[in-house]
């Protein structure tokens, strides 16, 4: 660790013209005086008199038969409320909506274990007594009895004929498999000088672990119907969509509010068993009913990443280096309910060629389930381990072709001067220059000085590496390709909603469809309304949070995806315009039925632009519509000042025959570059030096991103030196809590160096591009550097995404093991 | 992360925490909380009783003596990576206690709640050996002087008994030069392996991580490369887990003994 | 306070006002000050002592106060994040912490504040190496730590 006295600060190039206002201005944060006083609102923070806490009875088997639960003794102890069993859950509600078609389609998902566990730490049982010890206390006294079966770990083996079932009534445990096909690979390989043969990698299942765990307090009104949960689901248009059905009732009994959320990630996403548990329980015992789930919990039975490998794979090369095509065989582990599945197994389609101008790609997908903790959409959602895909493709590519790794990626990047490109499927990556951002962050490595570095290291006894990770961040999802995997669902487009209205007194006030978890929407959304408005961004009241009640929702609110930037504020920037053209209706039509477009915003006033001393205050316009609108003509009455918009992206339904069609609006970009030495006689290797340049199109807030690509490159490096939910062959998962799943701290942090340029999107109203999940882009720069110190000893192949000392010591010691992996043909 | 019932005591000496230890054969003694309150929070440790040693005096504080120095029990790893005497007379012990874990930790965990947990991947314990430490234990027949060699017995077991306490430590001044190295989980996490060596003369190394206690291997002399041999030798049956599998932690037992001992010849 | 009991009413003082309550033995201190005394801003993150969102200062010593049963605290002085500024006024660090992006979600930030103090009071012109110690012990996933280290720094600048 070099002592120096302050991080290096970004460096920042290329920004567009500047612009007048706030946004791209980085204001001060709304959220943050709450938050560093303590006075922020996460749902355990809230309380409810004559709550029960809520423990769930968990599975300690990856796989059995339940054959009884006797909750009898636990209703025995003093003070406890009450308790809820999947037998009742099977009686009171319908099994959750499935995405998938037959098999996967049959598949029978409740908010607790019926007839059959299977994964450990699958809610089985609940009890609610009045203190949260009390609960526990009496969840160990259910007795459950269990006729254990063979687990399933491995999801290799899940198609073998002798393999587990998990689900019977699907009678496979295939969720989803087809076969992606565009351009033409039989003539590639044709054309091809050189295949690269790979013949198994591994991308490794772990997740981003938001520091918050999940949860929910849930009110039931017996007299409206109405439940009232108090949460931290981030996505509350598709948990409404899955709750709704299950309980029976229309999707606005169920109220999602939502305030301060401590990261999500992607892993609250699926909480909607719990919810459901939560929900009936709360309406059976007549009371609050609060649930926290804790860490073990988050790590056993919430959600992890997607874990998929990629076997078989083989590359079409030109002498030269440019990549023609590839094709791979991938298999995903989804864990034992798909939940959002299958939609990952079209979600990489969004970045099928990575950075890259590959033209002809075959994938054969199977996603199949195992005894394992279920998936979510965790940060970086299929993208991720496609990108990493396609950059250990091109690293091992340019290693065994002896190819410079920085040329080989210029030379098959998509050039700047190509975008809008089209991908082999029908994807636009709207704008971007990964090779400018290549020099940047290699420039900010030193990479001119890197032979010297090598040797100085050599010295010393430690192999220097370094490696480049390229990636895309596809945001604003186009639902429609879920109908490429069931043509059947009836999904497509996206939306977001805001609400920006002029209150009786002046004050403007907002409310997001979204449900952020600490990227600062409050503050984003008062800057564009600020814009919007002539007025500051402290004048510009945002709600906190999510609630349902507020109507300023859609199917698809949430905050995932990296959209918010176009999704989200594009709602606001729709309901702000609105809302200045309805100021300038009134003020027109008061100030002596002049023409609208002779009125301009300023100061938080109405003005003649000709003569700005003819001004009303927003007040004075406000008080009008809300409380004197006898004054106004005719043709100003349908003024409401209350804006309400939907922002819908341009998408269309793509086609579901060729699988062809754009899937996301915007591509922003990161280009990582580590620079790493290893111990040769442990194993043990330190970062020395990195760098994260940033492509997301016209920043709204700098700060705001440039805290997003430290975050996202952090999660990286621990998935990529640590981070790994490991499961033994009885599928009990070795690395429950933070004491075995390393997460990094602040001594584990790289000196991090960090650029950006700014490319517009031609495709959203701001120019912006959603942003958050590009860190992904450390996994695979990491992987190639460890791939590049370690040529000299053996030049072993890095396999695995994640890569702990004694990985790294099993490729230095046995090297041929990992080379078996590779082979060469030439033609 | 939600205790099962459990009775808390607060004695005012050692007197009293001994008979409190003694009358109650499920009860448990509390230093600084850093193992057994996690323990317990998962429910694997269900003592009745819980007799907390913060008020007990004879078990605070570090005491220079002719022969060395005299750590209580109580002594946390902040206090040991700060005392002068400490650094003046031992200096491995101060380098080794601002290692473990973090600041918080550091604040309350205590050396006596280090050694007489024993979870194989501490750091004291093999430390301890090597520099050739003293337990103090004592119970209702009084004290006991155990070397820390005969100390620890295996995984979460050591030479206290029911109704004893180890009150004290003793360490004798350095003579020659003290080693530690380990590879870890993380930046100053958890240890994966640990080798810990003393020269003076003749040579102590010993390993921790590679076995329920730890192994003080034989060595032939100070020379890094002998060192190894000896620890590749040593017919070590080390576990194996998803952060180590046994041939790793082999391997790293064998580096690290001959950095440790690089680093003692190198402090000598 | 020598004789065991499953049950002790404990009397605590924090951020300078006092509370009696009695509670059960093996209440942990992070809970009784969440859920007995209503100071929320003091969080729960796991469930091993590991990432530091409970942490608090008691008797001036930086502890996680998950890891230790509220009755240990019986007779002590406790100081949580609610007790940095004074009125709606934030103080230099929590400025800092704002100015700086130190804070994304904010779940980590009670904690990661009372690690700062407890840095800073000890060594008001500490470097980047030795603030990267000091918070150690609180895991943070939104920020990657580069912006709370700025903070501190610049707290310390400013003077505490």
């Amino acid at each position: 660790m070099t002592e120096t006295d302050a991080p290096t600060s970004a460096l920042v190039v290329e920004e567009q013209e500047t612009r007048p206002g706030f946004i791209g201005t980085s204001v001060p944060r709304k959220e943050d005086r709450r938050l560093v006083q303590g006075e922020g609102v996460f749902f355990d923070d809230v309380k409810r008199h004559g709550m029960g806490f809520v423990h769930f009875v968990r599975s300690p088997y990856a796989h059995a038969k339940i054959v009884s639960v006797d909750v009898s003794p636990a209703l025995e102890l003093e003070d406890v409320y009450g308790t809820l069993t999947g037998d009742e859950v099977s009686i009171l509600t319908d099994p959750f909506f499935e995405m998938s078609v037959p098999p996967g389609s049959e598949i029978k998902d409740y908010a607790l274990a019926v007839g059959k566990t299977r994964f450990v730490g699958e809610p089985v049982a609940a009890v609610v007594a009045a203190t949260r010890e009390l609960a526990r206390d009496a969840a160990e006294l259910v007795e459950v009895e269990y006729e254990p079966l063979e687990p399933l770990v491995d999801a290799r083996r899940a198609q073998e004929s002798d393999a587990p079932i998990l689900h019977d009534e699907a009678g496979s445990n295939v969720v989803w498999e087809g076969v992606f096909d565009w351009g033409d690979w039989d003539s590639c390989v044709a054309e091809a000088d050189r295949v690269v043969r790979i013949k198994e990698l591994h991308f490794d299942r772990f997740s981003s672990t938001p520091l918050e765990c999940s949860g929910c307090l849930v009110e039931f009104n017996r007299g409206t119907g109405q439940w009232t949960m108090h949460c931290n689901h981030q996505m509350p248009g598709i948990g409404a969509i899955w709750m709704a059905p299950a309980l029976r009732v229309g999707t606005d009994k169920l109220r999602f509010v939502t305030q301060d959320i401590g990261g999500a990630f992607g892993n609250k996403i699926c909480l909607h068993p719990y919810f459901v548990a939560c929900c009936l329980l709360a309406r059976k015992l007549n009371r609050p009913v609060q649930w926290t789930e804790w860490r073990t919990d988050q790590h056993t039975a919430n959600a992890h990443g997607n874990e998929r490998w990629f076997e078989d794979t083989e590359v079409a090369v030109k002498a030269d280096g440019t990549l023609l095509g590839f094709k791979t065989s991938a298999i995903d582990d989804c864990g034992a309910f798909p939940r959002y599945e299958p939609l990952g197994c079209i979600i990489w389609a969004q970045v099928t060629p990575g950075c890259y101008r590959w033209q002809n790609v075959r994938v054969d997908f199977t996603q199949v389930v195992t005894n394992k903790s279920p998936v979510s959409p965790n940060r970086g959602y299929s993208r991720m381990q496609h990108l990493w895909f396609t950059e250990r493709v091109i690293d091992i590519v340019a290693n065994e072709l002896r190819l410079d790794p920085v040329e080989v990626r210029k030379l098959n990047y998509v050039k700047a001067d190509e975008f809008p490109w089209t991908t082999p499927n029908g994807c636009v990556y709207d704008s971007g220059d990964y090779a400018r951002c290549l020099d940047i962050a290699l420039e900010l490595v030193g990479y001119e000085g890197i032979a010297e570095r090598r040797r100085d290291a050599e010295e010393r006894g430690k192999l220097l590496g370094v490696g480049i990770g390229s990636t895309l961040d596809s945001g604003t999802n186009n639902f429609g390709q879920s109908q490429l995997l069931n043509p059947d669902l009836q999904f497509s487009g996206n939306n977001e909603v805001a609400t920006v209205k002029l209150d009786i007194f002046g004050e403007v006030v907002v409310t997001l469809g979204t449900v952020p978890q600490g990227q600062g929407h409050e503050t984003t959304a008062a800057q564009v309304v600020a814009d919007g408005l002539g007025i500051s961004p402290d004048e510009v009241t945002v709600r906190p949070g999510h609630d349902t009640y507020w109507n300023s929702h859609a199917g698809f609110s949430g905050t995932y995806a990296s959209q918010f930037a176009v999704t989200g504020l594009g709602a606001v920037k729709g309901a702000v315009d609105q809302l200045a053209g309805e100021i300038r209706t009134i003020a027109a039509a008061v100030l002596g039925g002049v023409p609208e477009d002779a009125i301009e915003l300023d100061g938080g006033f109405a003005k003649l632009r000709d003569n700005p001393d003819a001004a009303i205050p927003f007040m004075g316009i406000g008080a009008i519509v809300n409380a004197n609108n006898a004054i106004l003509p005719e043709e100003a009455r349908h003024v409401t000042l209350n804006c309400r918009y939907v922002y819908v992206p341009p998408f269309q339904v793509p086609d579901k025959e060729r699988k062809y069609g754009n899937l996301t609006l915007t591509y922003a970009s990161q280009i990582h570059v580590c620079v790493l030495e290893v111990d040769p006689e442990t194993g043990a290797y330190e970062i020395v030096d990195y760098a994260a340049v940033d492509d997301c199109g016209n920043r709204i807030h700098p700060q705001i991103v440039e805290g997003q690509v430290h975050g996202a490159t952090a999660q990286a490096l621990g998935a990529a030196t640590h981070e790994t939910f490991t499961y033994d062959e009885q599928g009990n998962l070795l690395t429950p809590n933070f004491y075995d799943y390393h997460v990094p701290h602040a001594l584990d942090m790289p000196p991090l160096k960090t650029g950006y340029i700014e490319s517009a999107s031609p495709f959203t109203p701001l120019g912006a591009k959603g942003m958050g999940e590009g860190g992904g882009a450390g996994i695979h720069a990491v992987c190639a550097a460890l791939q590049d110190a370690l040529r000299p000893v053996g030049n072993p192949i890095v396999y695995d995404s994640c890569n702990p000392p004694h990985r790294v010591w099993e490729l230095i010691s046995n090297p041929q093991d990992s080379r078996g992996r590779v082979a060469v043909e030439s033609r | 992360m939600l205790l099962a019932s459990v009775e808390y005591a607060r004695p005012r000496s050692l007197d009293e925490a001994l008979s409190l230890l003694a009358a109650n054969p499920n009860a448990r003694a509390l230093a600084g909380g850093q193992t057994l309150v996690n323990v317990m929070k998962a429910r694997i440790a269900a003592p009745d009783l819980l007799v907390d040693l913060a008020d007990v005096p004879e078990l605070r504080g570090i005491r220079e003596t002719d022969d060395g120095l005299e750590l209580g029990a109580m002594v946390t790893y902040t206090q040991l990576a700060r005392a002068e005497e400490v650094h003046r007379e031992r200096p491995i012990l101060a380098g080794v206690a601002a290692q473990i874990a973090d600041v918080q930790v550091r604040n309350r965990g205590t050396v006596g709640g280090n050694v007489c947990s024993n979870d194989p991947t501490n750091h004291l314990p093999p430390v301890l050996v090597a520099v050739g430490a003293t337990m103090a234990i004592v119970g209702a027949s009084g004290i006991r002087l155990v070397p820390a060699e005969e100390f620890f017995l295996g995984v979460y077991l050591t030479a206290v008994g029911p109704g004893e306490l180890l009150t004290g430590i003793s360490v004798p001044r350095r003579q020659g030069g003290d080693g530690f190295a380990s590879v870890t989980i993380g930046a100053d996490g958890t240890c994966i392996a640990n080798a810990a060596a003393s020269v003076n003369g003749n040579v102590r190394v010993v390993l921790g991580c590679v076995a329920a206690t730890p192994v003080l291997v034989e060595v032939p002399s100070a020379e890094e490369e002998s060192v190894r041999s000896a620890v590749a030798g040593a017919e070590l049956d080390p576990p194996l887990d998803i952060h180590a599998p046994a041939e790793y932690r082999r391997q790293l037992a064998t580096v690290l003994a001959g950095r440790a001992v690089r680093q003692a010849t190198g402090a000598a | 306070m020598s004789e065991p009991a499953a049950q002790k009413t404990i009397s605590v003082e924090v951020n300078g006002a006092t509370y009696e309550r009695e509670v059960e033995s093996r209440r942990l201190l992070v809970h009784f000050i969440r859920d007995d005394l209503d100071l929320t801003g003091t969080h729960v993150g796991c469930d091993t002592g590991n990432c530091g969102a409970c942490s608090v200062i008691v008797d001036g010593t930086l502890l996680k106060s998950c890891m230790m049963l509220a009755v240990q605290a019986d007779g002590a002085s406790i100081e949580t994040v609610e007790g940095l500024g004074a009125d709606g006024q934030l103080n230099p660090l929590q400025q800092a912490f704002s100015e700086h992006h130190a804070l994304q979600c904010g779940y980590c930030t009670p904690g990661m504040l009372m690690s700062a103090k407890a840095l800073l009071d000890e060594n008001p012109e500490p470097t980047e190496g030795e603030i990267r110690r000091a918070i150690q012990g609180n895991i943070c996933r939104c920020t990657g730590y580069v912006n709370i280290v700025v903070a501190i720094a610049a707290a310390a600048e400013a003077g505490t």
